[in-house]
């Protein structure tokens, strides 16, 4: 717990004084909501809402990535992975505490890209603020989790911001699936549905464990 | 550079071989002459001998890739990881046929070369798990890190299958997959053909796979026999 | 606790099919110290490595005192100071100590990080970025990371490389200081001089097996010399 709880608060530390990932995470997801509107035939407007859930989760997925792929440069380059790997206490832990970071980054991000959602679709969010951010924080456990994960993978192998995607894209789409249809119902009746709630509850716990223990060897040689 | 691996062919390769062309031959003369024609479908149905065998294969084998890489973690054996890499190259073959198999089936029953049938999709998920696993092992230095990060990616990647397909149940997708093919009620006359055709397929994916994981365990031996004979001074 | 702190048998290390360690035999007492040299490639860091844990044996066995070697409860007896500083340039030395601290469990964490970076002369230095510190800056807050968890055993992997006259003094009397607590030391270096004040036994690899083994109670400097240029002229 202590490894779990000293790397979040590095991590943030670091990004705080930076401030890069953020940013960069921000700019890019804002662009593609522009890249949006030109790519839909009716404009991004109120009219075309009904595309608005898929297209929030796609704009997610790609800050995700965009953020996951630098969760681990600071660890290579003066290779402070190897003092990770030391770490007298289960390497999960680790996993949990660089996953954490990711998430807490991750979801500052969201936020804004939902807003701005909010604003040109023409959405009231206000109203669905709490579930919508469970769903949102459901989702985003399961981008994290494998992530993390594959984040630490990919670092270490040649081509890594083409692996990343490539690793990760399908493992997301159950991720994709239960979190655009579930946002898509809540959006549209204002309640939260069961059955993509449901499959995002088994997908996380899944990915969630299997990551832990798997992370073990990843941080291996 | 390192020697060549020992490529002559051993008799009992060469029987099994045989035996495997044998069975694949049967199943397909009786595919073609003695299986009936489907009445709602026609004769396009008949690719279904080819299709569903493939699944079958390409199903087994990421199943043997992901549980021979937990078995490499678990053990640290490098027999495990040739088999996991045998796996997925022969898998992925058959994985290939599967996808190719299934449009031109498409095309001739529904009159369009692609629907997201729910099956079909997670035949195509799986088929990138596939691309991505291969690449992350030939993206990847040194062979225990590659075997690592592979078995890794082996033992997420199967949780694709049944967790697309949980996502189907839950959603209801349109199925559009021929119902007799999970009901097991074939038409009559189709049993045998049917059963051979599975047979067959099987008996060329383990053929196929015990002979890649020979190739890999050449390989290796020619790689150190040669760099034995460097230290050799 | 057993007296042998590092305890090696038959160990090998291959990558793929470059072979980079084989029949290395070794027993380390506790509080004893050996220095490791050799040509570049011949196995030194790779050694290390797997001392440290951070890498498994092919072959062989390996335990540190009395622990498979990279199990948790080896790892929490090792400290390691590699090549790499792996210190985190945005964050000052006090943080990155804090943060190694918190790592491995330390108890009082902010008196055990003011008595190390008093110990290694860096507490004027202690909040600015550790990003701007000179090299010689670094390589103290990198040991002082290494032994932020009080280990038994020590490893550095070259320390003395880039550092100047000074520095390199200071940090050879450091580790003296180190082994007068107690603590089982391996020095990978080319400093073949330094090594044999620092260490009271050396082994020599090359091309992955154990050339020579000196000392015992102490090292002679020429010795040692002599026996490093002959691995190194011994390489193909």
């Amino acid at each position: 717990m202590n490894v779990l709880l000293a790397i979040l608060w590095k991590d943030l530390l670091v990004e705080w004084r930076s401030r890069e990932r953020v940013v960069a995470m921000l700019i890019f997801s804002l662009l593609v909501v522009v890249v949006f509107h030109f790519a839909l035939p009716g404009g991004a407007t109120a009219q075309t809402r009904d595309t608005a859930p898929g297209l929030l989760w796609v704009a997610y997925v790609f800050a995700a990535l965009l953020g996951l792929g630098r969760a681990f440069t600071l660890e290579l380059e003066n290779d402070a992975l190897s003092a990770l790997a030391l770490v007298p206490a289960d390497r999960g832990w680790v996993f949990l505490g660089k996953g954490a970071a990711n998430l807490v980054i991750l979801a500052v991000v969201q936020a804004v890209t939902a807003a701005v959602f909010g604003l040109v679709f023409a959405i009231d969010l206000a109203s669905i603020a709490l579930p919508l951010a469970g769903v949102v924080a459901l989702g985003s456990l399961g981008l994290c989790s494998v992530g993390t994960l594959f984040a630490a993978v990919a670092a270490r192998t040649r081509f890594r911001e083409v692996m990343l995607p490539l690793l990760l894209l399908p493992l997301l789409i159950p991720v994709l699936s239960g979190a655009v249809r579930a946002t898509s119902v809540l959006l549209t009746t204002g309640e939260l549905p069961f059955e993509p709630v449901q499959l995002l509850l088994v997908t996380d716990a899944a990915y969630l464990v299997v990551s832990f223990l798997c992370f073990e060897y990843v941080l291996d040689e | 550079m390192s020697a060549p691996a020992d490529h002559t062919l051993k008799p009992r390769t060469l029987w099994a071989s045989g035996l495997t062309l044998a069975v694949l031959a049967a199943a397909a003369a009786a595919l073609v002459f003695t299986a009936p024609i489907d009445d709602t479908q026609g004769v396009i149905q008949k690719i279904l001998y080819v299709h569903v065998p493939c699944a079958f294969s390409a199903y087994l084998g990421f199943a043997i890739t992901a549980v021979a890489g937990a078995l490499y973690l678990w053990r640290n054996d490098e027999i495990f990881d040739r088999v996991a890499a045998a796996a997925a190259e022969v898998g992925v073959l058959f994985c290939t046929l599967m996808i190719l198999s299934g449009p031109i089936w498409a095309k001739g029953t529904w009159g369009h070369w692609w629907a997201w049938d729910p099956r079909l999709t997670v035949t195509l998920l799986l088929w990138f798990v596939y691309l991505a696993y291969l690449l992350l092992r030939s993206f990847t230095e040194g062979s225990a890190r590659t075997a690592r990060f592979a078995a890794v990616y082996g033992i997420l990647g199967l949780f694709v299958v049944p967790l697309n397909y949980f996502a189907i149940e839950l959603f209801g997708g349109a199925a559009m997959h021929p119902e007799n093919l999970e009901r097991g009620s074939l038409g009559a006359g189709m049993r045998w053909p049917f059963a051979m055709a599975v047979v067959a397929g099987i008996a060329a994916f383990v053929h196929l796979l015990l002979l890649r994981v020979d190739l890999g365990a050449r390989r290796a031996a020619a790689e150190l026999s040669a760099r034995e004979g460097e230290f050799a001074d | 606790m057993t007296n042998t702190a590092i305890s090696a048998r038959g160990l090998e290390k291959r990558f793929g099919h470059a072979i980079a360690l084989r029949g290395v035999d070794l027993e380390i007492p506790a509080g004893a110290s050996l220095a490791v040299l050799g040509p570049n490639g011949a196995g030194k860091t790779t050694l290390l490595r797997l001392v440290a844990g951070l890498v498994r044996p092919t072959a062989g066995s390996l335990r540190i005192a009395g622990h498979r070697a990279g199990a948790r409860k080896a790892r929490a007896r090792v400290g390691w100071m590699g090549h790499a500083t792996s210190l985190y340039a945005a964050l000052t030395a006090r943080e990155n100590l804090i943060f190694a601290a918190r790592l491995h469990g330390v108890s009082d964490v902010a008196q055990r990080v003011d008595a190390l970076l008093a110990e290694v002369g860096l507490e004027r230095a202690a909040d600015r970025a550790a990003g701007g510190f000179s090299h010689g800056m670094a390589q103290r807050l990198s040991i002082a990371r290494g032994l932020v968890h009080d280990p038994e055993v020590v490893l550095l992997d070259e320390p003395f490389n880039g550092l100047d006259r000074r520095a390199a003094e200071a940090l050879a009397e450091r580790l003296v200081g180190l082994r007068r607590g107690g603590r089982t030391l391996v020095l990978v270096t080319h400093d073949a001089q330094r090594a044999a004040r620092v260490a009271d036994s050396a082994i020599v690899l090359s091309d992955g097996r154990i050339a020579t083994r000196l000392g015992g109670s102490g090292l002679d400097p020429t010795e040692l010399e002599n026996a490093y240029l002959a691995a190194t002229d011994r390489r193909p």
